[in-house]
């Protein structure tokens, strides 16, 4: 990671913030400062630190995407250090950060290692399902990216009122400008990547969606438990009171959002109930629904046509 | 490795990472998002009336709490000890989250209440002195934080111990440990109190001497109040770290790398410990004419909580690592053991402890004339021994196992006493002479 610094006088600066994040640093003011100054060596000490930890837990391999991961880890970390830090202070940096690092590390699963979501399709849902536990753009967003559903689709599916549906098209909204982009970058999918998968989902989407079915149950098992441990699965039975009954909004966006099986069987439900719609399934999308999937609030299956795909199509019509 | 594609995602995340302030800054609350260790509670809707939110976790202490945005941006948090309390204020766009963890070693509480933006007459009080409002008890004032990290030390080597407590039955899985870990929770449980009592009374005594600006009588006493207060907890300390060193006695005979790691660690907070009370002690008394190097000795202090924090947190690195890499791991990992990994260190040398604990015990043993096989071999039974080899000049040999913590010889006592017992002797191997 030298070639951030290929002149002599940076490296003798990064020397110098070295020895300052090993003081002690006693001011709010002094600590952002510093750590602002101090990111790359930050990071790079973040990321070194996962890549100790994967490798004494055998999940390391000799390549990009693990060094991709790496970094992605190392990142969250430091995000986090730097803005708990200041209320640490009087502390020393590096020592605070080796302490969250550890402390973060000696967590059940700390992180999401499985050998099958290393490849581009599997990095692409992992980034989706980790953003999602700390975005609720991100969350909502899985119902189209998983299954294509619109933003009014997934207000029925929710069964959410005037307010509630508000805040879903915000969702979308906000996830459509930037969020989508910055899950991207964060995750490390480069440009070309996305449209490698773009194509491969073009070309045979169902050899896709199938991988992405597959995919599914391993990545939600790691990322469902972010949810409050008083939301398990429910019977058909208990969905349908639920929405009876009108409670839990919160339990159906979490759920719903994190439980292929749950999901099948609420959309099914729903579906039938609301409108004469097939049976719902996987249908991967990669990029955000754009911003013409407004329309298919009103004009029955515009908003599917927009990205291109006959199954979104189908399933938008069913909403109309 | 180093290629342009990995460079490039590098630069983008420290571009991200740089952008964090701002990103943080522009947004307007409405809803935040409440995580407890990376794992998402619940929200609060900032713009509803009094927004607040309250929970509690089982199993675990509340270790991380962050507050994100509605579309993830980490808007604020902190990490809270493992047992006692953090109250905090962050300040969250225009007003303020005031914040209040509770830990105990198993769970934890926590309390958010959002405060927005404060009118022009809270500020123009504040800014005189008055009270605005209600005074908020999760927010003291500066001094009494600064005091309050005086004796995170105290509370740290208690950690310690209970890092120990957590892990040790793991080891030695013996009950009598269990019984001396509660114990030592005891003694945690009224060190606590009686920090809890000092932290009052010290920032009373700081509070009053702002005020004052002058020494009084009043103020001697209670000077001398707290003398009292901290050799009290000195004494719970030493007594404490007796059993520090038990707990260190028990930790040699196992000797892995993990135990090796645990008791220097362990070594080192606590003599730095008894070294910082000491310090804390004198600064106490010269309180009355340097509040202002109290501070800056409390920082110090601080810092050194930070050194032994972190090398407690990568102590507990070791035993992550340790049981991320074993087949059945009872500390971490819960899900998706790893697969094709070595076998641990750590367990077959528990394995090896247990097996001694049940000690195997042999002893020789002779009837009174006439007694009959049948009841021979009634007694032996009773005392679910086995009868090793036939009888050789008289004597027959026993082996029994005994529980761990009842002596042989109160054993040996009570077979005697039986009626048709008339001696009992302890030799390796060979009968007693007759
Ligand atoms: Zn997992
Ligand atoms: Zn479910």
């Amino acid at each position: 990671m030298t070639s951030k610094m290929p002149d002599g006088k940076a490296m003798r600066d990064g020397q110098i913030f070295s020895a300052r994040l090993n003081n002690v640093v006693t001011t709010e003011r002094e600590f952002d400062e510093l750590v602002t100054k101090s990111l790359p060596e930050l990071l790079d000490r973040a990321t070194s630190q996962t890549k100790r930890f994967l490798r004494e837990t055998n999940q390391w391999g000799d390549d990009i995407t693990h060094e991709k991961l790496a970094l992605r880890w190392g990142y969250e970390l430091v995000e986090r250090f730097v803005v708990f830090g200041r209320t640490e202070v009087p502390c020393r940096p590096f020592f605070l950060l080796d302490s969250l690092i550890a402390k973060s590390f000696s967590q059940p699963d700390p992180l999401c290692y499985h050998k099958e979501l290393l490849t581009p399709v599997g990095r692409f849902l992992d980034g989706l399902a980790s953003r999602a536990v700390v975005s609720r753009d991100a969350l909502i967003a899985l119902f189209y990216h998983f299954y294509g559903f619109s933003q009014a689709h997934v207000v029925k599916l929710l069964g959410f009122g005037q307010a509630e549906s508000q805040r879903v098209y915000k969702n979308f909204e906000r996830w459509r400008q930037s969020g989508w982009q910055r899950t991207m970058n964060e995750t490390g999918l480069s440009l070309s990547e996305i449209e490698v998968l773009e194509q491969e989902l073009r070309a045979r989407p169902d050899h896709l969606n199938n991988e992405v079915d597959r995919l599914m149950p391993v990545l939600q098992s790691h990322y469902r438990k972010s949810e409050p441990e008083h939301y398990p699965c429910l019977s058909e039975q208990k969905w349908g009171q639920l929405f009876h009954d009108d409670y839990g909004h919160d339990y159906r966006v979490w759920h719903l959002a994190f439980c292929r099986d749950c999901f099948m069987e609420v959309a099914d439900h729903r579906q039938a109930e609301l409108s004469n719609g097939s049976k719902p399934q996987v249908n991967l999308h990669i990029h955000p629904l754009k911003k013409g999937g407004v329309l298919a609030l009103f004009g029955g299956d515009r908003g599917g046509r927009q990205h291109g795909h006959t199954r979104a199509q189908r399933l938008s019509r069913t909403s109309a | 490795m180093d290629t342009p594609e990995l460079n490039d995602y590098r630069a983008h995340l420290l571009d991200a990472l740089d952008d964090q302030p701002r990103r943080a800054a522009e947004e307007r609350p409405v809803f935040l998002q409440v995580l407890v260790n990376h794992e998402r509670v619940g929200s609060i809707n900032c713009a509803e009336p009094n927004p607040a939110f309250a929970c509690t976790t089982k199993d675990r202490s509340i270790q991380h709490l962050e507050i994100r945005s509605e579309s993830g941006v980490l808007l604020g948090g902190c990490v809270a000890p493992e047992a006692g309390q953090r109250n905090l204020r962050l300040p969250v766009g225009k007003g303020s989250l005031i914040l209040s963890v509770q830990n105990h070693f198993d769970g934890g509480s926590l309390q958010l209440r959002y405060e927005g933006a404060p009118g022009w007459w809270s500020q123009v009080a504040s800014a005189i002195g008055l009270p605005a409002g209600a005074p908020s008890t999760a927010a003291p004032k500066v001094p009494v934080w600064t005091m309050t990290t005086a004796f995170a030390q105290i509370v740290l080597a208690v950690g310690v111990v209970a890092l120990l407590a957590e892990r040790v039955p793991n080891w030695l899985g013996s009950e009598d440990r269990a019984h001396q870990v509660e114990e030592e929770m005891a003694a945690r449980q009224s060190t606590q109190d009686q920090i809890d009592q000092v932290h009052r009374q010290l920032a009373q005594l700081v509070e009053a001497q702002s005020a004052a600006m002058a020494v009084s009588r009043g103020e001697q006493d209670r000077i001398a109040q707290l003398n009292t207060l901290v050799d009290t907890v000195a004494r719970t300390q030493q007594k404490l770290s007796s059993q520090v060193v038990a707990v260190q006695e028990d930790l040699k005979t196992v000797k892995t790398d993990v135990a090796q790691e645990v008791q220097s660690g362990m070594r080192v907070a606590v003599s730095a410990v008894e070294a910082d009370r000491d310090m804390v002690r004198q600064d106490l008394q010269s309180i009355k004419s340097v509040n202002e190097t109290l501070i800056k000795q409390v920082a110090l202090l601080e810092s050194r909580n930070r050194e032994l924090h972190a090398r407690l947190a990568l102590t507990s690195l070791e035993v992550a690592k340790a049981n991320a890499a074993a087949p059945k791991p009872t500390v971490v990992a819960k899900n998706d053991p790893p697969k094709d990994t070595p076998v641990a260190t750590a367990v077959p040398v528990s394995d090896a402890i247990r097996e001694a604990d049940r000690q195997a015990f042999m002893f020789w043993v002779a009837f009174q004339d006439g007694t009959t096989e049948k009841s021979i071999e009634e007694l032996v039974q009773e005392i679910n021994g086995i009868k090793k080899g036939p009888m050789k000049s008289g004597w027959y040999s026993v082996e029994v196992n005994l529980p761990h913590p009842e002596p042989p010889d109160r054993f040996l006592e009570s077979v005697k006493r039986a009626k048709i017992v008339k001696s009992v002797v302890t030799s390796k191997a060979m009968p007693p002479a007759q």
